[in-house]
């Protein structure tokens, strides 16, 4: 079984600890079997024993030995029983940090084209609700099966040695359980896959009601979300009563076959004490240890069910763990300086995103220092075009080049980190502002900080919040407005001082004025950079060494203000007319 | 307003309360039928169980020395019975009780869902998202089982104990004393842990509850975090919060390996204990070698059931660390909620006019101020001044998302506190600034505007705000699963989507707010085109930089400082040159430059 294996590997750094608690919990339950052997010898000797009386008169000693002794014992054993508990956790939780920052590393280093394709609640779901599973299984599932089979193995031995016929008799109920449970195996596991899939759905429903909260109270769909949400949580209840029942379902067969041994116990023990083949005391034998063969026995189906809800979990876990980005180092990157100078180039770049192609051999050249700005209509591939460029996506055909090297022969922190970008969809981390801003670069002195956002015209209103540059903003910002998010955004990606520095409609939602006392910081900034910015309108791009228009994933015009222009019927040219005619 | 951070636990500073319990117990009490049932069902399959040992007994003691077969075939058939018995009985406890488990956690998260929707925006800016999801999914699942099987377990735990205690004290009451002794003993070491072990619990709920907020960031945010070379930074930061969590369970966890060995190693003293007192020191003499033995066989019999209470205590204070935290958000009072005699309002024509309001979010910053303005029905009004002036406060009065401190909202003259919330905000259509997305086809999330609409209404929404074109080069057209996460969409896109969302859905009043940021200039000329027609006989208020979408409007609003400070028509304010001139000014300058780049070319 894989997943289990996978366990064992992750198990690397505990699995001596893992190995000794099992032992322990072994000596322990073995220990327990002898726990009655003190009341035992305590009435033979002193109350029903032939010399009670005397024994008791005359070693008094004896009994007071013996009670210490009971108390000690048990001591002694829950000490043993104790510690391994407290291995298993040890153990388990380690395993689970373990897999669990793996996890966390992994889903951040995923390329975009998965999140694309993932919901947010169903990655949440295998990082909590499937890893639980995961450590219930070695702290728990693992443990008991190793009892039952331990504690089985040596109770069938024994039994073996005291009688081998009423030993077989007594075995004849245990094909029938691997039987009943090799069925309930294969009915439940489906039934758990579908568990832990609605738990999945839940998750996701809860997870989006949450993020779109405004939407919600916006359109007054208060009730529809609560029933929908309502009818996924009735689904999941219906899950879980459904593998609970066909649990159920199985749940007396086991029971009655596992209880049934005592019933073979009394017929061919008494039959076989009534032919002479056992005496009296042997039958007792086999009829105080019966409970150790029983418990095994029921303890299996309680096993395989949990298991089976392991096994759902840890696919989906796996899946996760084992993935990797397509977007990676290569080997063979190639040795750059820690600053680039900032020249980009597109050559023949096509890209289709779900066989829509969004990008479509694309060319054009950009040197170190100079500003180019893109425009074109909404979803003509400007945002795709730039995503290229930090490698968010690769493109199917063609190459991007930065600093004349193909940008995936480079390694990726390199690249990244010699690019700033200013997204259109600002993602701001419920963190104070100096931590949003510092995000590049943590180590970042305030200054630096403070000079960031004058820069990009924040500091003001920065300083008007209740905690200044500690104010703590909600996640995703919440809270700012539009135009201060974007603000923030902007200082976010000037503050790691990049060769490049890409801005997505970063000023769409800020007034004039402050757009304007934007721009001229952009011109005077502290250093050197490749300025591409995406903008709607003609006063962000207009001074431009080059204006790139964008349609349909092509490049329909190329050039500066004034060549733009000269073309009358262009898509620039139609803009500016339009701008033009909205100022009297 | 003071809000939590991913890494700061939230304080809750009760002490070990069983009034969270009680408080449970309101969702238990709705099934007590069937859970009686299933106690019923409990007490029959133990009762049927102890005939086992009888039935065995007579087999040894009788059947087997006589040589009796037929005897011991009867006996082992009714031995089979009682065992089937107890089975079946315990197989129907058991249906019943899951049902009941899960109908209870379903319940729980159904109310605690139905409360979240009443909270306002203020709830779920002021905590990292990943702690709210925490509690409806992960924590409501974690306490299904004590508030089910818990409950029954104590239930018949405690009866287990007063039947065996009334027993030995039947007996010989002072054997009975020696095996009580010992529960003073487990109470005192309970009281001793008590604290430590709920704090602990506490803790790590708490710690549970700040790594599910980061990893929920880490989600969202993978963009940022690739973009800015951030892995390996947060990675750590994730390392630190699973530890902080490791540690916590761990210290938790040794409070609740604790009780059993203690409980374990009591009853064992108690065992030696009563060989010591019968034998040595009651003696032979006074109290029959029978009752002893009895005695020892019954004080295992007792200790089992505490035993199991035990356990089960361990399973209530980590239920209730859970517990308190979901009575705390079904706590969290609802600020705008409708009045007790709020009525429904009437289809609304759209005249909007602001009493006097003053309004802030918390007391320290007044955002608005004694400000008064009216519009009339079919007037489209344009606000706009500085990024954080108090744009988009205004408009979510309107739509009553808060509520005014000082002064009144009226609209066609009804105080929007009077009305029922559902009636006024189903007739507004608000466009935010961000576009959400719900997972789900491009269709479904235009449907979410108006649930009945047919797939032509649909259409039409998109083709009046330009999105039919891109939404049908798609290869699925409108069925094109789409999601929140993904980037399938343009950010223009995006909010084209939205709009034909909040078209769809017929507003009396529409609020667009920076809604048509992130769509080009060329598309919102065609959008606008549209819009005109539509807008036509509606109330409007648009918040936007573009001063194409504000000249258009019968009325622009400049805010600053808190209050309006210029109002009128495009023309009025120009001639006014005040700060509206001065804005577009600003954008004049820039034109006039290219107006003299273009005689150049030209």
């Amino acid at each position: 079984m894989f997943q289990l294996r996978w366990i064992w590997n992750n198990l690397k750094g505990y699995r001596g600890r893992y190995i000794f608690a099992l032992c322990l919990t072994l000596t322990g339950t073995t220990m327990y079997l002898f726990n009655p052997v003190f009341g035992q010898k305590i009435v033979d000797s002193f109350i029903y024993g032939e010399n009670a009386a005397y024994e008791l008169a005359n070693h008094k000693d004896k009994l007071i030995m013996l009670c210490l002794g009971l108390v000690i014992f048990t001591v002694v054993r829950t000490l043993i029983q104790f510690s391994a508990n407290m291995l298993y956790e040890v153990c388990s939780q380690g395993m689970l940090a373990k897999i669990r920052d793996r996890l966390f590393d992994t889903v951040q280093k995923q390329d975009m084209s998965f999140y694309d394709h993932s919901r947010t609640g169903d990655i949440m779901t295998r990082l909590s609700g499937d890893l639980d599973m995961v450590r219930h299984t070695v702290a728990w599932i693992i443990k008991t099966l190793l009892e039952s089979i331990v504690l089985f193995g040596a109770t069938t031995i024994y039994f073996f040695i005291l009688d081998p016929l009423m030993a077989l008799c007594l075995l004849a109920l245990t094909p029938l359980i691997f039987i009943i449970s090799g069925v309930f195996r294969k009915d439940v596991g489906p039934k758990y896959v579908n568990l832990r899939e609605k738990l999945s759905q839940l998750n996701t429903r809860a997870q989006e009601n949450i993020a779109g909260n405004r939407v919600v109270r916006a359109f007054a769909r208060e009730d529809y979300e609560i029933g929908l949400f309502g009818d996924h949580n009735l689904d999941y209840a219906s899950a879980n009563k459904a593998a609970a029942m066909t649990w159920l379902r199985y749940f007396p067969m086991i029971e009655m076959t596992a209880q049934g041994l005592s019933v073979v116990q009394l017929i061919a023990g008494g039959l076989f004490v009534i032919s002479g083949r056992l005496t009296m005391g042997e039958y007792v034998a086999f009829s105080s240890l019966i409970w150790t063969l029983s418990n095994p026995m029921r303890n299996v189906g309680a096993l395989i069910n949990d298991l089976q809800r392991f096994m759902a979990s840890a696919t989906k876990v796996i899946e996760v763990y084992y993935s990797s980005p397509l977007i990676k180092d290569r080997e063979d990157t190639m040795q750059m300086p820690e600053h680039f100078k900032g020249s980009v180039e597109f050559r023949n770049v096509s890209f289709s995103y779900d066989n829509k192609k969004v990008l479509d051999n694309v060319s054009f050249k950009i040197r170190a220092g100079e500003t180019i700005a893109i425009m074109g209509e909404t979803g003509s591939g400007k945002t795709t075009l730039i995503n290229m460029i930090p490698r968010l996506y690769d493109p199917d055909e063609g190459e991007v080049l930065v600093d004349g090297v193909n940008v995936r022969f480079i390694r990726l922190e390199t690249l990244r980190r010699n690019i700033g970008v200013a997204m259109q969809d600002v993602l701001l981390w419920s963190d104070t502002i100096d931590g949003n801003i510092s995000f590049g670069d943590s180590d970042m002195p305030e200054e630096d900080t403070i000079k960031c956002a004058k820069c990009s015209d924040a500091d003001e209103f920065i300083n008007e919040l209740g905690d200044g540059y500690n104010t703590i903003i909600g996640e995703r910002g919440v809270g700012l407005s539009g135009g201060q998010k974007q603000r923030i955004s902007l200082a976010r990606a000037l503050a790691v001082k990049p060769a490049i520095l890409i801005l997505d409609d970063t000023t769409s939602a800020v007034d004039l004025e402050t757009e304007k006392t934007i721009q001229e910081n952009l011109d005077e900034l502290d250093f050197k950079c490749t300025k591409i910015i995406i903008a709607q309108r003609i006063s962000s791009v207009k001074n431009a060494d080059k204006i790139i228009i964008m349609k349909n994933g092509k490049i329909s015009e190329i050039g500066t203000h004034k060549e733009l222009l000269r073309n009358k019927s262009g898509y620039y040219s139609e803009i500016f007319r339009l701008q033009q005619s909205s100022i009297e | 307003m003071a809000r939590n951070k991913f890494d700061v636990d939230e304080r809750l500073e009760t002490p070990f309360d069983i009034k969270h319990f009680k408080r449970a117990m309101v969702y238990v009490a709705r099934y007590k039928k069937r859970m009686a049932a299933a106690l019923l069902l409990s007490a029959a399959a133990v009762i049927v169980g102890l005939f086992a040992p009888v039935i065995t007994q007579h087999a040894i003691d009788t059947n087997i020395p006589q040589k009796d077969i037929p005897g011991l075939i009867i006996s082992a058939v009714l031995l089979l019975l009682t065992i089937a018995v107890n089975v079946i009985f315990s197989t129907v406890r058991s249906k019943i009780m899951t049902e009941v488990g899960q109908d209870i956690i379903y319940d729980i998260r159904r109310d605690l869902f139905e409360h979240l929707q009443r909270l306002s925006f203020e709830y779920y800016d002021s905590r990292p998202h990943g702690k709210i999801l925490v509690r409806i999914i992960n924590y409501v699942n974690s306490v299904s089982d004590t508030l089910s099987n818990g409950i029954i377990n104590v239930i018949l735990d405690i009866f287990n104990l007063l039947f065996i205690t009334v027993f030995m004290f039947a007996m010989d009451s002072r054997m009975a004393l020696v095996v009580l002794a010992g529960v003073p003993f487990l109470m005192t070491f309970i009281l001793v842990i008590k604290n430590g072990q709920r704090r602990a619990w506490q803790a790590v709920s708490n710690k549970s509850s700040n790594l599910n907020a980061y990893l929920h960031e880490g989600i969202v945010g993978a963009r940022v975090t690739q973009l800015f070379v951030r892995e390996e930074e947060n990675s750590e930061i994730f390392a630190g919060l699973s530890e902080a969590f490791r540690k916590d369970w761990m210290k938790a966890v040794t409070y609740n390996n604790l009780l059993w060995p203690t409980v374990d190693t009591i009853s064992a003293v108690i065992s030696a204990s009563i060989y010591f007192v019968g034998l040595l020191i009651i003696g032979p003499a006074s109290v029959s070698l029978g009752t002893i033995v009895a005695m020892g066989g019954y004080a295992s019999r007792f200790w089992q059931p505490i035993m199991n209470l035990a356990n089960m205590f361990n399973n209530f204070v980590n239920s209730v660390s859970y517990l308190e935290r979901i009575f705390e958000t079904l706590d969290e009072p609802v600020k705008v909620n409708d009045k007790e005699n709020a009525v429904e309002l009437p289809t609304i024509e759209g005249n909007v006019e602001f009493r006097n309001v003053t309004f802030s979010y918390d007391e320290s910053k007044t955002v608005l101020e004694d400000l008064s303005f009216k519009v009339n029905k079919g007037e489209s009004v344009a606000l706009v001044g500085p990024t954080g002036a108090g744009k988009t406060t205004i408009v979510n009065l309107i739509s009553r998302f808060y509520d005014v401190t000082n002064g009144a909202v009226l609209i066609d003259g009804y105080n929007v506190e009077d009305v029922k919330l559902a009636s006024l905000r189903s007739q507004m259509g608000i466009m935010l600034q961000d576009s959400v997305i719900f997972s789900g086809t491009i269709a479904d999330n235009i449907r979410y505007g108006k649930l009945d609409a047919t797939m032509e209404e649909i259409e039409r929404a998109c083709k009046t705000v330009r999105a039919d074109e891109f939404i049908r080069e798609f290869p699925k057209g409108y069925d094109t699963v789409i999601n929140e996460s993904g980037t399938m969409l343009s950010q223009g896109q995006k909010q084209l989507l939205a709009f034909a969302r909040t078209l769809i859905s017929d507003p009396k009043i529409l609020v667009l707010d920076e809604a048509t940021s992130s769509i080009d200039a060329k598309t919102e000329k065609m959008l606008q085109q549209g819009l005109d027609r539509l807008l036509k006989g509606r109330t409007s208020f648009i918040i936007a930089h573009r001063l194409s979408t504000i000249r258009n409007c019968d009325k622009i609003m400049y805010i600053s400082d808190r209050r309006i400070t210029e109002c009128g028509t495009h023309e009025e304010l120009m001639a006014k040159k005040g700060d509206y001139y001065r804005l577009c000014h600003a954008r004049r300058d820039q034109d006039e430059e290219a107006d003299a780049c273009e005689a150049q070319a030209c």
